[in-house]
């Protein structure tokens, strides 16, 4: 049976086509750019034109995004994203029992998972600071790439302001001061860090996975091992796609 | 007879026995045609805005109606921004009477501050349970109303909110509002059974974003308890004459031990499945989830309101992803 996941980001749209458990196509489109081409609205829903994507005979079409309210796709099964997410992570560890933490763009997660079935969450998706856009905007100042960024956790300067946009100007400051790039780089990491961590500590358990575009951040998983109490901290290998992959788990199984 | 404006419950009877009519002053901001236009007003006065909503929104619609020239501010047991809103009213000359509930419970202080307010309003104690012998006839209604929710699951959350939280002033007419729940309840006994799939209650100051009621019922859900909306009906204390345990036994004031004990109780008692511990952004009430996470046993969802007006998307994400978590 071939089955479409469709996760819809605020930046992105991932889509992934899953036949006999496997995942045989994966793509991802900027949002504006996917509406604009693949998409029209039908009476307030949105028909996805598959051929166009070269996706022929799907028999299935789960999707997910920000608030079920906002996707409203013809023909398509919608979830909530919590779920296609912590089914994503399953799916992609073989794992029963987790904490899943998931930095996105512009929100994160964090959700126990005990026995395959999820038992709670905490979202943050008020503060940028502790989301991509903030290592995006960052990454930016320091004048680096993320992936570049993320590599280092020695000796972080201190940030602390409370807004990302305010942490910038504070930055700029360290800049001044003199710091060397690998220790100004460490200090937006740590600050991230000390953002999700609050979020972390109301659950205790060995296991962390983490998923979402943040989430093969070396330096935060540095951070994690060193400063919480999880043991093991495992990286989704499609960490962009983990939603889109979990809504096809679900078209699979129900 | 004048509108006695109020900040949060306090012993109508004695506003009422005064021959005024009792007005509270969340319900009058709340059900405004642009309760955030208050909100702009206020910021704009000098309010920051990381403060609650709702105290803004209070100052706003008391100058905005221009019908209200004396107020009682409760500057113990509900919020500590009331005491420096009472100053900022007085700028505007409004004369604003404080209240307190002590933290201590204490029948005597109580009673002290119940004196003060029955000598304002020169009030004396057989008027008082005069009064109240009438408004407890509601309040029989508003518990059987409350049945209705949990019991007979005829009831909506949205009804059982409502109709509980009017009761801090019974709307300023007690007479109508009596008159306005019979009517009610003949139309809600006349329903058949709802059915959903979770049983949800709600606890915590009401909600700046009154849908979330109906919203949670298009999701297979539906809110049969509103903990601190029950506690305005003063329900626990009807028949009895002293006024001062009356308010002693109303819970929200003081220590969230009353509280749990009590929400706990009704957890059992009506079957909850899961609650939504409701907090209003910048309130140190948000400080109170860790006690409560770790005291119930249901799973809980906290959420934190901020502006009037409809569920926003990240409320609705959150509510959505709890039901779907907790639904069996």
């Amino acid at each position: 049976m071939k089955i479409v996941g469709i996760d819809l980001g605020s930046r992105s749209v991932k889509i992934v086509l899953f036949e006999d458990n496997k995942i045989t196509f994966n793509k991802v489109l900027d949002t504006a750019l996917f509406y604009r081409e693949y998409c029209k609205s039908i009476d307030g829903r949105i028909n996805i034109d598959f051929d166009k994507l070269e996706l022929g005979g799907i028999e299935r079409i789960v999707g997910t995004g920000y608030g079920r309210n906002n996707v409203n796709i013809i023909n398509a099964k919608i979830i909530v994203e919590l779920k296609a997410h912590t089914l994503g992570a399953m799916w992609q560890t073989g794992l029963k029992d987790f904490i899943l933490l998931d930095i996105g763009g512009q929100d994160s997660k964090v959700i126990s998972v005990k026995n395959c079935k999820m038992i709670d969450m905490i979202l943050n998706d008020k503060c940028a600071a502790s989301c991509g856009r903030y290592l995006e905007n960052m990454s930016t100042v320091l004048g680096i790439s993320i992936d570049t960024l993320e590599k280092y956790y020695e000796a972080p300067v201190e940030l602390s302001s409370t807004c990302a946009v305010f942490g910038e100007s504070e930055l700029i400051g360290r800049i001044s001061e003199g710091y060397p790039l690998e220790q100004l780089a460490a200090g937006v990491n740590y600050s991230l860090f000390l953002r999700i961590k609050p979020m972390l500590e109301r659950f205790k358990s060995e296991t962390l996975v983490m998923a979402g575009g943040v989430a093969g951040n070396e330096a935060l998983m540095y951070f994690i091992k060193n400063e919480t109490c999880f043991k093991e901290v495992i990286v989704v290998e499609k960490s962009q796609l983990n939603g889109a992959i979990g809504c096809c788990v679900y078209g699979m199984n129900s | 007879m004048k509108k006695i404006g109020f900040t949060t419950s306090i012993p109508v009877e004695i506003i009422f026995a005064s021959g005024n009519v009792p007005v509270d002053l969340n319900n009058i901001f709340i059900t405004s045609k642009n309760p955030g236009k208050y909100i702009e007003l206020a910021e704009n006065t000098g309010f920051p805005r990381s403060t609650c909503a709702w105290i803004k929104g209070i100052y706003s619609a008391i100058l905005d109606k221009n019908e209200i020239d004396t107020i009682v501010g409760v500057v113990e047991g509900d919020c500590s921004n009331t005491k420096a809103l009472i100053e900022v009213l007085e700028l505007q000359g409004i004369r604003s009477i404080p209240f307190s509930y002590p933290i201590s419970r204490d029948y005597t202080l109580l009673g002290n501050e119940i004196k003060k307010l029955c000598s304002i309003f020169k009030v004396e104690a057989k008027d008082i349970i005069s009064i109240k012998k009438e408004l407890d006839e509601i309040r029989k209604n508003l518990v059987y109303l409350d049945e209705l929710t949990w019991k007979e699951d005829k009831a909506s959350g949205f009804e059982n909110h409502l109709w509980q939280v009017s009761s801090s002033d019974f709307e300023g007419d007690f007479k109508s509002f009596r008159e306005k729940l019979k009517e009610k309840i003949n139309e809600v006994e006349k329903r058949s059974k709802l059915k959903e799939n979770v049983r949800l209650g709600y606890i915590g100051v009401p909600p700046i974003n009154s849908d979330i009621y109906d919203f949670v019922e298009t999701i297979g859900a539906r809110v049969v308890f509103n903990e601190v909306q029950r506690q305005f009906t003063m329900a626990a204390g009807i028949n009895n004459e002293d006024i001062v345990e009356v308010y002693r036994m109303f819970t929200y004031p003081y220590s969230l031990s009353g509280r749990l004990e009590d929400i706990k109780r009704e957890i059992d008692v009506r079957k909850i499945d899961g609650i939504i511990h409701y907090t209003q952004s910048f309130c140190f009430r948000g400080i109170e989830d860790i006690v409560i996470r770790k005291e119930l046993d249901v799973p809980i969802l906290t959420l934190e309101g901020d502006r009037p007006g409809e569920l926003d998307a990240r409320s609705k994400l959150r509510i959505e992803s709890f039901v779907d978590m907790i639904t069996p």
